[in-house]
């Protein structure tokens, strides 16, 4: 190797050494920070609807004034994020269209996000506690308490959230079992929608359309193909998409700008850490040539 | 009778439920709604265990003043307070629902949250296309992460990763499901006429 030629290569090592080691502090910096500036300026990027949006969409423009809908707050609030949006807009529109609410919570933390986007997509309608709406609760034993609503909602849950015994509310005296039911909602950050299809579902013939994380989307694709699962969002996605469908500008649009320069980074980041692997590999081999060249002469 | 007992009641109810699916005679579906209806009060009784080992795993924590125990005091100072505060001022008012909205549920928005920053730090650290496998792994996983949001959708990826979700992933997500649907039924088959005895503990 020339002279001149030796600081060049000792440049592109650093360079190559430099992408195989980035600082993971510096990773979680560009994240945030891809995350944070497209929320405080938004790009406006386009957003596409898909199939199951689009059918998700139409199984609820399906139902009519004074039908009755099931609404399963089915998550917690560690991915409120992600699929709070669905909640806030698929309420909002079954509010708007005049179409009555049963909803409950199937996980003890879903109780408080229940009372509080119930409260406020009611408000915003101007729906009445016990005639429009009724909140059940939580019931401890997810499939036991889908499984028994398929007999008696009103046995199931004896009394509402507050206290009140659920034959003594106006809806409640209408509806009591899944016959009495237009349309089953779960929205879930887990395996329940999968559970609903299966138990509310597959045992009662009820029609059911879900709202799921990203990751639970995945999981329930086989559902929607066969027709067991009428319609479903899939993530911060999803609730875009259906926004979008709806008219409503709401937090799910608002966070796709983020989304993707998040995604687009994440796999700038792997072809880095590839670009990194490979080069140093490749290296790391002609090294071992040299030396077992040297050796042999 | 210690094991016969439990194996007979397992046989009963087991056979209670799977002939319910089949029948809509009345006694059978009240039979069928006790059932529900006990399971979802031991399931209650799980929950009030779960505050039990709770508190006594952490109180011992701070009686023998194991590492972190200060960390202990805070978890039950936490489960007290929302407990007494629930109590006293019920879980519609009061301090209750004031913790759940400030304190709990950002809390538990931000571990979630957190998940970004280490998913974007161990795609680059371990995300290797060291062989085909991965090779094909790590270039379905970009396409559909890009796929799914709208820039991924500019540039015509959204397509390329409906095919990815509704071919390859449906025949391998449909497959585990009927292995799980199989294996659950087996073992359902084998509780029911008491092959399969681990549920009553050693020596069964």
């Amino acid at each position: 190797m020339s002279a001149a030629s030796q600081p060049a290569t000792s440049a592109r090592r650093r360079w190559i050494d430099a992408i195989a080691t980035v600082d993971r502090r510096l990773i979680f910096l560009v994240i945030g920070a891809g995350v944070a500036i497209p929320l405080l300026f938004p790009l406006g990027l386009p957003v596409g609807v898909s199939r199951e949006a689009t059918a998700y969409h139409e199984a609820i423009e399906a139902l009519a004034p004074g039908d009755i809908v099931i609404f399963a707050f089915d998550y917690e609030p560690d991915v409120m994020a992600e699929v709070d949006p669905m909640s806030y807009a698929t309420l909002s529109r079954i509010f708007a269209k005049g179409v009555r609410v049963v909803a409950l919570a199937d996980y003890a933390g879903g109780v408080g996000i229940a009372l509080r986007i119930l409260g406020e997509t009611a408000r915003e309608s101007g729906r009445q506690y016990g005639s429009d709406y009724v909140f059940l609760g939580y019931n401890p034993d997810y499939t036991a308490t889908m499984l028994r609503m398929g007999e008696s909602i009103r046995q199931t849950f004896p009394t509402d959230h507050y206290g009140t015994p659920t034959g003594e509310l106006a809806l409640m005296r209408e509806v009591d079992n899944y016959a009495g039911v237009d349309l089953l909602v779960s929205i879930s950050g887990s395996a329940l929608a999968e559970y609903w299809v299966i138990f509310a579902g597959g045992k009662f013939g009820q029609k059911v359309i879900a709202g799921n994380t990203a990751i639970q989307a995945v999981l329930i694709y086989p559902y929607f193909q066969t027709g067991q699962l009428s319609g479903f969002l899939g993530g911060l996605k999803g609730a875009a998409e259906y926004e979008q469908l709806i008219g409503r500008r709401g937090l799910g649009l608002r966070g796709m700008d983020a989304q993707s320069v998040a995604h687009l980074l994440i796999v700038c980041f792997i072809v880095l850490g590839n670009v990194g692997y490979f080069t140093a590999r490749a290296r790391r081999r002609g090294e071992a040539g040299g030396m077992g060249r040297g050796h042999v002469g | 009778m210690k094991k016969t007992g439990p194996v007979a009641f397992g046989f009963v109810i087991g056979m209670l439920m799977l002939v319910q699916h089949f029948t809509g005679h009345p006694w059978i579906t009240a039979r069928y709604n006790n059932v529900l209806d006990w399971k979802q009060v031991v399931f209650g009784i799980t929950l009030i265990l779960g505050v039990v080992s709770l508190f006594t795993h952490h109180f011992k924590k701070i009686a023998r003043r194991t590492a972190g125990w200060p960390y202990s005091i805070l978890t039950l100072a936490g489960l007290l307070f929302m407990i007494v505060s629930a109590a006293l001022f019920t879980p519609e008012r009061g301090p209750y629902p004031w913790m759940f909205v400030h304190v709990q549920a950002p809390m538990q928005a931000t571990m979630f949250a957190l998940l970004a920053f280490y998913v974007a730090s161990a795609s680059y650290r371990a995300f290797r296309a060291r062989n085909v496998n991965a090779a094909l792994l790590l270039a379905a996983g970009v396409v559909v992460m890009l796929g799914r949001v709208p820039l991924g959708e500019m540039i015509g990826l959204d397509a390329v990763s409906s095919w990815i979700l509704d071919f390859p992933n449906l025949a391998a997500k449909r497959g585990v499901m009927l292995g799980v649907g199989l294996g659950m039924a087996a073992t359902a088959i084998k509780i029911i006429t008491g092959i399969e005895r681990t549920y009553l503990g050693k020596g069964a």
